[in-house]
This record gives structure tokens, C-alpha cells and sequence, in this order.
């Protein structure tokens, strides 16, 4: 493209003695430079590579939470919570009072969330805790925050998403993503820790609003995703 | 790459829609031409703020490459008009 516009332009100069042929033609130099750029600015590891390592993780988890015979859904928790690094625990008691998690938890694999003895959760780092290290400054609290964090990491860095929608009402977030890549599957992982897109904006939504976040409901239609999650305490 | 493609789409669409209609005012300046192709990459430029840090680093440095030029060509308006 570039090579195009640079031959196209002088000839439509000198030889055509064109002015718009001419800024067609430097046009065209401009859009190829961006072009060039653009598929300069890409990552080196291929996407089969990054799969590989996403799978790895999580057959490793799903290993894990099968062991344990774990189901319970997970609850995100913001960085300030986890030692500066942002993750998610799932509870090991089914009935176990979720709203109690209120307390800065330690850095352990196998943790306590609670007074009570039965309040015993395992930490694992999820997709989304991995991503919010991406995003160059902290959300705020604000639906438009979230859905300005969401559609950077979705789209413009990990481009798995074309567009991300987010309603903030009392303690639901409803999230829309257009174009996922990456949608809903009905297995272990998923229905503990949702699919990677929901880690993701539940990751950024309890570091958004500084609070515990659940993914509650997941669903994938032609392309949209819908998220619906449950901010804790 | 579907926003990266969006983003070629739309300065190629907004570069020929400026070249078009400075070509059938008659304008006949190719300063104007670039003057105004430079603004019009700028302003889409901006308006695409999801970009990864490195893109967005690479498309920096093509906008201060172009405002350079933009600057040189108003210069050189400037000292024509000072000296007459």
C-alpha cells in the first residue's frame, strides 16, 4: 500500500499534473505507514500458543475442583484483598454465608473467609485477576468506568470482543458482550469460575467497586454473551 | 482484528470522502490536501482509544511524524505571506 501510494503520487504530480490524484496517492502512504504499524504492534506468541497455556491452566484447575468435588461458584475478590493481586476464591461448604467475606484474606491456596470453622474457601488466579495487571490505571465505580475497562482489555488488547455493555443497578451488574470469541461452556471450570470473558469482567468489576463479585448467571446467544453478576457485602 | 480493521476502514473511507470533496470544491492546494488528511487521521486516531499500549505507541509516532509536517507546511505559509 505504501509502495502504491509512493510510485501513485510523483506520477500523478509530474506526469498526470493532478492535485487530488496526488493526495489520493499520499493518502495512501499514510494508511499503509498505519498498517504497517499496526501489524508491527501485534504480539509474538501465536494465538495456538496462547491457548495452549489458557488450556494447561485450566485442565490444572479443573483437576482441582473435581479432587475436591468443589461447585460452589466462585467469588472475585479485589486486589486490596489479596495482597495486591487481584483473586478469586471458591467456598468449600455449599451453604456457606458468602456475604461474610468482608476481611482482607491471606495468600494461601487453602483460606479462611470467615469466623465461623466451616468459612473455608481455595484461592485460585483466573484469567480476569491475571488482565486487570493490563489496564493502565484503576476503574472506578461507575458502570461506564467498568464498561470503559471491559471494552480495552476485550477489545483493544485481547481484541476476543467486539463491543462490552455494562448496567450498574444496586448490587447487580448486567454485562452484554458483542462478538465474544470466547463463549459459555457447560463444564467444571465454567460453572465455577465462569467462562474467561466473565472472569474478566468480574475481575474488573470487584477491583472496579472494591468489593467481593459473583458471577451468578452466564449465557451465550449468536455472538452475545450476557453476564449477569452479584456484588458481595 | 476486528477493531484494528474498523479503524483502517474508517480512515480509508474518511481519507477518499476528504480527497472527493476538496477535488469536486476545486481546491487545487496540495498543502490543503495534506493539511486536512493529517487532521482528519488525527482526530480518528483519537477516537479509537482501545487500542493495546503498542499500538497505540506505533500510531503515536506516525501522529507526531504528521503534525511535523503539518507544522512545516504552516511554517512555510507563514514566512510566504510575511514576505509577500
Amino acid at each position: 500500500m505504501c509502495l502504491a501510494g509512493a510510485i501513485f503520487a510523483p506520477i500523478s504530480y509530474f506526469i498526470i499534473d493532478s492535485v487530488p490524484l496526488t493526495a489520493v496517492g499520499i493518502s495512501t502512504i499514510i494508511i499503509g505507514f498505519t498498517c504497517i504499524a499496526l501489524a508491527n504492534a501485534r504480539p509474538y506468541i501465536s494465538p495456538e500458543a496462547c491457548e495452549m497455556i489458557l488450556r494447561t491452566g485450566m485442565e490444572n484447575t479443573t483437576a482441582l475442583l473435581e479432587e475436591l468435588g468443589l461447585r460452589n461458584r466462585a467469588i472475585y475478590l479485589p486486589s486490596t484483598m489479596r495482597d495486591g493481586h487481584p483473586q478469586a476464591i471458591i467456598p468449600l461448604t455449599e451453604d456457606g454465608e458468602i456475604q461474610r467475606v468482608k476481611a482482607k484474606i491471606p495468600g494461601r491456596l487453602i483460606v479462611r473467609y470467615g469466623a465461623n470453622p466451616e468459612d473455608m474457601a481455595i484461592a485460585v488466579t483466573t484469567p480476569g485477576s491475571i488482565n486487570i495487571d493490563m489496564l493502565e490505571t484503576r476503574p472506578g465505580p461507575t458502570s461506564g468506568d467498568i464498561e470503559a475497562a471491559a471494552t480495552y482489555l476485550l477489545s483493544g488488547v485481547l481484541d476476543i470482543a467486539s463491543s462490552v455493555s455494562v448496567k450498574l443497578a444496586d448490587n447487580k451488574i448486567d454485562v452484554q458482550v458483542n462478538g465474544a470469541k470466547l463463549h459459555y461452556e457447560d463444564i467444571w471450570y465454567y460453572r465455577c469460575l465462569g467462562s474467561p470473558i466473565a472472569s474478566m469482567v468480574a475481575a474488573i468489576s470487584s477491583e472496579a467497586l472494591q468489593k467481593p463479585v459473583r458471577i451468578t448467571d452466564e449465557s451465550y446467544d449468536r455472538g452475545k454473551s450476557r453476564i449477569t453478576l452479584e456484588v458481595l457485602s | 482484528m476486528r477493531i484494528y480493521n474498523a479503524y483502517i476502514v474508517s480512515l480509508i473511507l474518511a481519507a477518499g470522502l476528504v480527497n472527493a470533496i476538496l477535488a469536486s470544491l476545486g481546491q487545487s492546494e496540495l498543502e490543503v490536501y495534506f493539511i486536512i488528511n493529517i487532521v482528519v487521521y488525527l482526530v480518528i486516531t483519537l477516537l479509537y482509544t482501545y487500542f493495546n499500549p503498542r499500538a497505540r505507541r506505533t500510531l503515536n509516532t506516525i501522529g507526531i511524524v504528521l503534525s511535523a509536517g503539518f507544522i512545516v507546511i504552516v511554517a512555510l505559509k507563514v514566512v510566504e505571506i510575511l514576505s509577500g
